[in-house]
């Protein structure tokens, strides 16, 4: 028993190096709904059987029943009808639900994808500085970082944006601020150790200044843990620019957004309108979670290294 | 030896909520709102316009201001340093009365949320790591996964539709008590708490009820990060030499269990306060969606409102709170693990 244990053990020991090489379909899962997320962001407002921002005639549709679908879809390929099916129904401004769900990632990706870049940009740079030079000023840009990293992060966002105005530019910024400390921080964790290895130790050695040093040889063994994080940061940043617009300090209606869609339909969820806030939510919840299906899977192979 | 430990981090959490009311309080000055005409709106005359900024104290330089707000500027009446978070712009009531009223429903919710996410949670966490890499784990891995990237404000609203729309289970998200139940005398402010207290059993049942919806929204995203965690650390602790020898020298299987649940669950404590910290401005959303008014709820208005006190003192209390927390739950990290000390 007691042997037989602790060979169970070993083999638990394991297992991990073992299982990670199998194909992993959660892993297509997450590529596939990233890459449709992107797609739509390119072409979906194009390909909007309506215009996401125009009212149509009807208000509050409900969707077709789920029976009725393939026939609809039949006769809309034949051109058999008049005009377009609202797939997922109608708002109570009259708004095509489908055409704007297909038409937000275009908002929310660009948002999220934007914030990201820049807190990445200039938090990796940041990281760099502060990792190589240790002396009053990054001193201080830490304790700065410190500051801005005890923030409540979501109530931070809400009084960025509001107080600087709901616009888009506004919402990339000050998702900026809550996340280029995480990045600064990462980087120069980084760096810290990877300026003393053998390889930049030769280099300067053979010559190199210590600028090239530092962009050449530190620089790119230093990316990996900032944009491994990166996938999970744009996940919660269309999260939180969703929530931002739900609580009405996001962008502003009629603007095809995902947050404002369900925070519109809140109101009628209660009695029974549920299509109007659910489609938009399903959205979000695919989106997000791809993005921290690639992002874990980032991770685990760099751990794996 | 304890003692000084806490009294030291005491302190430093101190300084650390100074630098961040003196971040916080140019930061929302420095962006480009403008109160004052939110307050008199957008026709009034030039002399009202002076008037209300004249009331608002906004007409005086920033660091004449900062003085005030702490305290520090002599004979202009007490301010932080005195315990005052001065008066709210927008209802005229003293910030800390405001926020005193609306914190306890916030600390119920998240709490709550807390207790009931880590008893499910943990279980769930530990038989994914029993045996890694098999079906079980892997179903509880991509849960997790999934649960932790949710819009929480969503699934409140989907569990509004099935479980009060549909169902019929739950009250409408209107808040802890029915409009038709006078609520009972404030105490403690926690609404489970001053029932019993007034002796009152059935307001118990009816705000615990209330917050059945709420609170399994939370406990939903909660059990993502707290399962991960669970599994991360219990599968470690099961791989360490020290349960390698238990089971070598044939300890029964719940003492193998027990101390490693042990071992797992002291590094899960600073998570767990970091997320708790985190879900104080988090549970934002819902306390929207349910409309519980809690802190979340009084920090939308305040922002939205451009009240910059309320503001000031949210954001103040959100963080105070958490650094409590984090001190709390490191002395029980340190209680649970012997190699931990208060150095």
């Amino acid at each position: 028993m007691s042997l037989g244990g602790a060979e169970a053990a070993v083999a638990a020991r394991s297992t991990p190096s073992r299982t990670r090489r199998r194909p992993d379909p959660l892993f297509a899962l997450g590529v596939a709904i990233v890459a449709v997320a992107v797609l739509l962001a390119l072409i979906g407002p194009e390909i909007a059987p309506y215009d996401p921002t125009q009212a149509t005639l009807f208000y509050n549709e409900p969707p077709p029943p789920l029976a009725e679908w393939p026939g609809l879809l039949r006769a809309t390929l034949a051109g058999e009808l008049p005009q377009p099916p609202h797939w997922f129904g109608t708002d109570a401004s009259g708004f095509d639900v489908f055409s704007r769900v297909i038409a937000a990632p275009r908002i929310d990706l660009a948002i999220a994808l934007a914030a990201n870049v820049l807190s990445l940009g200039v938090g990796v740079l940041l990281g760099l500085v502060a990792g190589y030079y240790t002396n009053w000023a990054t001193a201080l840009l830490m304790r700065a970082s410190d500051v801005m990293q005890s923030f409540p992060v979501f109530i931070s966002a809400m009084i960025l944006v509001a107080l600087a105005g709901r616009a888009t530019g506004n919402i990339v910024l000050a998702l900026c601020l809550l996340y280029t400390p995480i990045y600064i921080r990462l980087t120069r964790a980084e760096v810290l150790t990877q300026r003393k290895r053998g390889f930049v130790e030769a280099a300067r050695a053979m010559g190199s200044t210590e600028l090239r040093c530092a962009l050449v040889h530190v620089l790119p063994n230093s990316l990996a843990p900032a944009l491994i994080q990166s996938s999970v940061t744009i996940g919660f940043a269309i999260l939180l620019t969703a929530g931002l617009s739900f609580v009405g300090a996001g962008v502003r209606p009629p603007t095809p957004e995902w947050g404002l869609m369900i925070s519109t339909g809140a109101n009628q969820i209660i009695l029974g309108e549920w299509w109007p806030s659910v489609f938009p939510g399903i959205a979000i919840s695919l989106t997000v979670f791809g993005f921290a299906v690639l992002g874990n899977a980032l991770e685990r192979r760099y751990d794996g290294n | 030896m304890l003692r000084r430990y806490v009294l030291r981090r005491l302190f430093a959490a101190a300084l650390q909520l100074l630098a961040l009311t003196v971040a916080v309080f140019f930061l929302i000055r420095l962006l480009p709102a403008d109160p004052v005409s939110r307050f008199v709106g957008l026709n009034a005359s030039a002399e009202a316009y002076a008037q209300a900024e004249r009331n608002l104290g906004l007409d005086r330089p920033l660091l004449v201001q900062l003085g005030q707000y702490l305290g520090v500027l002599p004979g202009a009446g007490p301010g932080l340093l005195q315990g005052d978070l001065g008066t709210s712009w927008v209802t005229g009531s003293p910030v800390l009365d405001e926020i005193a009223h609306t914190l306890p429903r916030t600390l119920e919710l998240v709490t709550l949320s807390f207790v009931v996410a880590f008893l499910i949670a943990a279980p769930v966490g530990m038989l994914g790591a029993l045996r890694p890499g098999g079906t079980a784990d892997r179903g509880v891995f991509v849960y997790s996964l999934f649960a932790g990237s949710q819009p929480e404000f969503w699934w409140g609203l989907l569990f509004v539709y099935v479980f009060f729309f549909s169902l019929g289970w739950a009250p409408a998200p209107l808040g802890v008590l029915s409009p038709m139940t006078s609520a009972p005398e404030p105490v403690t402010g926690f609404m489970l708490i001053d029932s019993l207290l007034a002796g009152r059993p059935e307001v118990f049942v009816e705000a615990l009820h209330h917050y059945a919806l709420p609170v399994l929204t939370l406990v939903f995203i909660l059990s993502g990060p707290i399962i991960k965690m669970v599994r991360q650390n219990m599968a470690r602790a099961l791989e360490s030499d020290f349960v390698l020898y238990a089971r070598c020298a044939g300890l029964p299987g719940g003492a193998i269990a027990r101390a490693a649940f042990r071992a797992a669950m002291a590094p899960s404590m600073t998570l767990i306060g970091i997320l708790y910290g985190f879900m104080l401005g988090g549970a934002v959303l819902v306390e929207s969606v349910f409309s519980l008014g809690g802190l979340g709820q009084y920090a939308i208005r305040s922002i939205l409102a451009f009240d910059y006190p309320a503001i000031q003192g949210v954001v103040l209390v959100i963080t105070a709170v958490s650094l409590l927390v984090y001190l709390a739950l490191d002395l029980i990290h340190a209680a649970i693990d012997p190699r931990v000390s208060y150095a």
